[in-house]
């Protein structure tokens, strides 16, 4: 098979002969390289490709999804029929949607790279890793560490019934460090990555000895510190960590789906304040540092959406379902980790906008609280219906009279994400923004790539827990 | 497409091609989930898909390579290609070789007719009961989700000491976000059940739990920050286990020196009122196979027997640097085999839990949690977000609770602080778990 416009075009025509009212057709191949070198040794050197051909249908007000790996004819056939059969069998049930009606767009994006990653000579790579794992391991404190080397190229065709003929390749690739170290019976362990979207000129011009030796010193450093005192405190988050906060405690809830389905706390709060008028948020598909999705896997042009300004509630993110459900306009986000899925409404890169302070003044003022890092971070979890989030954030600091003073671990923070957005009080004019090419955001079993960041930020009051 | 002759075919290739060894597994999934909203039914998506993993060695080099299959021929580049890497990779001075001897475990209730050729019809209505019936039973609740996933597998592998072996299984998912209102707040719960058979699935069951912890959710309040006994109902403690023993537990951890039970084989570790199974070969549990994902026989083997730790958990590659012998445990990502838990079963205590539950001087009893997997299996270190919880003072309950986070260090927490376990116990996907009440456990609150 080829991932191109034409091959889609063709199936969307064999679709129309059913008499189908909506049709998408995507197609997808997709190539991950992956180098990880584990104490030492080679652990795996793995390049998967994943392709295939998904077809959605829109039969009266009823909708279907299939999809196939094997691109025969017959298999096509059968997805085709399997999709209108599921589409058929919830009409019995009198299911009737409206779809936004658009015209689709039209477009090929393509990530450009100077030097293609897969031409480069796997034993450059291998080399690379190794020379970071072994010199991470030959470090006194240093248990253990993995390193790994990531490439996707990710080619992407949506052809539909409405007029949409995008293709959009990406090429992201980067490094990621885990160090485990150990102090007395205290492990603690840091996992950080470096991604670009581009080729490998990227990783030739990046100084990786720096990155993985910070990484090393960070968790020899919180194998030492102590617990933090558990309790309410004033706290500053770095650029990292408030992407990671938003993306999980508000973006989630700023789905179009989740809001529908009534499970988001933003529900029925458009032009209400969510958050202190310093709080600026946008989703937007294309920024430096992020990961770009010029399209959704519906064929409409991801453009940026306002979705907080001055702490006031104005828009959600949609597909062309939940805009009509809404009542709002197409913001481009209906996205599917592959073939495999049906779209879903999915954050692209969801982000703080800057503010006027400098990081220095958020320090100003404080007598005990706390400067919350993103780098180690483990992740966090939110209940988008009532807005509990929860973080465990890296190795952090206290800060002691407008000062960070000792290094802290095992970090958690906790709270309502309104509540919280409501304590922000000054923001900082340090914008940064970064991806993964090794992880990206979960939800209903579909991972996909996203962009996350924002300025520092300080918070007036945060539940830390800790041991 | 005939996986096992497209295993064949590809070691064929490969033996053709001069390698040491080489492992073919390929996977056939035949998968259908329906999903319904606060808006009624939303749609039916279906589909098929073929992987395949291979792995091969020449000499001591390795390489794993994961490819989907669009036809049969497309074994023969992912061979050649995994060879090509395998001729770059450095020798693995730990790897002996790919497993000698592969087997079966004949497993009761892992294939389902209902599930391999489904009644779309009959599913459709599971759903609906979902969406329609929580309000029924109590006009402050609603349901936002309600969906099902249904699937059919044919899993195959064999090796180049080996003829394919072939294994299939089917697997069913129920899932129901209920939501309740009351004075103008909302709660929830998200309840689930996940088996390979409808045989023990209860509809009415996990909509009518989904209904009352939502309900005794309600008007939740925060607590002082302080140390508070805790009663983890099953799926919470199931969740602990997952999260923060079993990467302890398995070998490829202990050996890369991220496990703090290094080095603590048959030593006391956990209480001795605890005794932990993994077991692959459960009837009826989703994690349960006749052969692993390299085609050892998967077993039943105690890990843990009256809190002494008396195994790790191993794949081939494991055993062999450990000079043992693979527990049946591995698995296979994209781009590795490594040792992990099967089906983990808790054997139950003696108390009930309504017993247990009148002895709380000052506790939470924890329905839900959010953000328990993101503690740190290295360190043991627990954090966990309750989002269903009740605050109970002297055996009776007062109020549910609310952004507060529990932390401990979980060897402490299932040591010297579990006092009693339950007699009652639940199957929560891969885990038959009882409750268990810890005495003394960290709370940040107010």
């Amino acid at each position: 098979m080829t991932v191109d416009i034409d091959f889609g075009r063709s199936v969307v025509d064999k679709v129309l002969e059913k008499g189908v009212d909506d049709i998408i057709v995507r197609l997808q191949e997709r190539l991950y390289e992956l180098i990880v070198f584990d104490n030492g040794v080679l652990r795996s050197y793995n390049i998967s490709r994943d392709s295939g051909v998904g077809i959605r249908v829109f039969v009266e007000g009823s909708m279907g999804y299939s999809y196939t790996s094997s691109l025969d004819k017959e298999s096509i056939f059968i997805a085709i029929e399997r999709a209108i059969s599921s589409a058929k069998s919830l009409k019995r049930h009198g299911i009737s949607k409206n779809l936004y009606s658009c015209r689709g767009s039209k477009g090929i994006y393509r990530v450009s790279t100077k030097i293609n990653p897969m031409d480069v000579d796997p034993e450059k790579k291998i080399a690379l890793i190794k020379e970071l794992n072994v010199e991470t391991m030959r470090r006194n404190r240093i248990a253990s560490a993995v390193t790994r080397y990531g490439c996707e190229i990710d080619k992407r065709v949506v052809v539909t019934s409405y007029g949409s003929e995008v293709y959009v390749e990406v090429t992201a690739i980067g490094i990621s460090h885990m160090a485990v170290a150990k102090s007395g019976n205290t492990m603690e362990r840091i996992q950080e990555q470096k991604t670009f979207i581009g080729g490998f000129e990227y990783v030739n011009s990046f100084d990786w000895i720096r990155f993985i030796e910070e990484i090393n010193e960070l968790a020899i450093k919180a194998s030492q510190a102590k617990t933090p005192p558990p309790g309410v405190y004033t706290a500053i988050i770095d650029n990292k960590l408030i992407g990671l906060l938003l993306h999980e405690a508000l973006g989630h809830a700023a789905e179009g789906d989740i809001v529908i389905s009534r499970e988001s706390i933003l529900k029925d709060r458009v032009g209400e304040r969510i958050a202190s008028e310093k709080v600026n948020i946008v989703d937007d598909g294309l920024v430096d540092g992020g990961y770009p999705v010029p399209y959704d896997d519906e064929g409409i042009e991801k453009s940026r959406t306002i979705v907080v300004s001055d702490g006031i509630l104005r828009h959600f993110l949609n597909s062309r379902y939940t805009a009509v459900e809404l009542n709002q306009g197409l913001t481009g986000n209906a996205r599917a980790q592959n073939i495999t899925f049906d779209t879903i409404v999915r954050q692209t890169n969801f982000y703080m906008l800057p503010g006027e302070a400098r990081v220095e003044e958020l320090f100003e003022g404080i007598s005990l609280g706390f400067y919350l890092l993103g780098m180690g971070a483990m992740g966090g979890q939110v209940d988008p219906s009532v807005g509990t989030f929860t973080f465990s954030v890296g190795p952090s600091y206290l800060v002691k009279n407008g000062e960070p003073s000792e290094l802290v671990r095992g970090t958690v923070v906790s709270g309502n994400i309104l509540e919280t957005l409501k304590e922000v009080d000054l923001v900082a004019k340090d914008l940064s923004i970064t991806t993964s090419v090794f992880g990206g955001c979960g939800k209903n079993g579909q991972m996909v790539r996203v962009g996350t960041g924002g300025p520092h930020t300080r918070v007036k009051r945060i539940v830390v827990g800790g041991v | 497409m005939d996986i096992a002759r497209v295993i064949e075919r590809g070691l064929r290739k490969a033996e053709l091609l001069g390698v040491s060894e080489a492992e073919v597994f390929i996977v056939k999934e035949i998968s259908t989930s329906i999903l319904g909203t606060v808006k009624g039914l939303e749609n039916i998506e279906c589909g098929e898909i073929v992987t395949s993993s291979i792995r091969l060695a020449i000499g001591k080099r390795v390489a794993i390579q994961s490819s989907v299959l669009s036809k049969e021929e497309d074994i023969d580049k992912i061979v050649e290609y995994t060879i090509k890497i395998a001729k770059v990779a450095s020798e693995d001075n730990n790897w002996v070789s790919l497993p000698k001897t592969l087997g079966k475990t004949p497993i009761c209730d892992i294939v389902d007719g209902r599930i391999k050729e489904p009644n779309l019809d009959m599913f459709i209505d599971f759903v609906k009961k979902g969406l329609e019936e929580p309000k029924e039973i109590d006009r402050r609740v609603y349901t936002s989700m309600a969906g099902t996933s249904l699937s059919y597998t044919v899993k195959a592998i064999g090796n180049t000491s080996h003829s394919p072996m072939v294994s299939e299984k089917t697997m069913f998912s129920y899932r129901v976000m209920v939501k309740a209102i009351g004075d103008g707040e909302e709660t929830g719960y998200y309840n689930y059940y996940i088996a390979p058979t409808l045989n023990e699935f209860r509809l009415d069951k996990v909509i009518e739990d989904a209904v009352k912890i939502s309900i005794a959710s309600l008007k939740a309040r925060s607590i002082e920050t302080g140390n508070y006994q805790i009663l983890f109902t099953p799926r919470v403690f199931a969740s602990l286990l997952t999260s923060l023993i079993v990467p302890a537990v398995r070998a490829d951890m202990v050996i890369k020196n991220r496990s703090p039970l290094k080095n603590k084989l048959y030593s006391n570790v956990l209480s001795e009122s605890l005794t932990i199974i993994d077991d692959g070969a459960a009837p009826n549990m989703p994690s349960s196979s006749e052969f692993d994902d390299e085609g050892i026989a998967t077993t039943r083997k105690i890990v843990f027997d009256r809190g002494v730790l008396v195994t790790y958990l191993y794949d081939t590659y494991t055993a062999n640097i450990e000079g043992k012998t693979s527990t049946g445990n591995a698995r296979r990502t994209s781009y590795m085999v490594y040792p992990d838990a099967t089906n983990i079963i808790v054997l139950p205590g003696t108390e009930s839990i309504d017993s247990i539950a009148k002895d709380i001087r000052r506790g939470v009893v924890v329905y839900g949690t959010i953000g328990e997997w993101l503690s740190n299996p290295v360190s043991g270190y627990l954090n966990a977000t309750v989002t269903n919880g009740v605050y109970i003072e002297n055996g009776e309950e007062k109020h549910a609770v609310k952004s507060i986070v529990v932390s401990g260090n979980i060897y402490e927490v299932l040591s010297k602080e579990l006092t009693t376990i339950s007699k009652e116990y639940e199957c929560i996907g891969s885990a038959m778990v009882p409750s268990i009440l810890v005495e003394k456990v960290s709370v940040a609150g107010k």
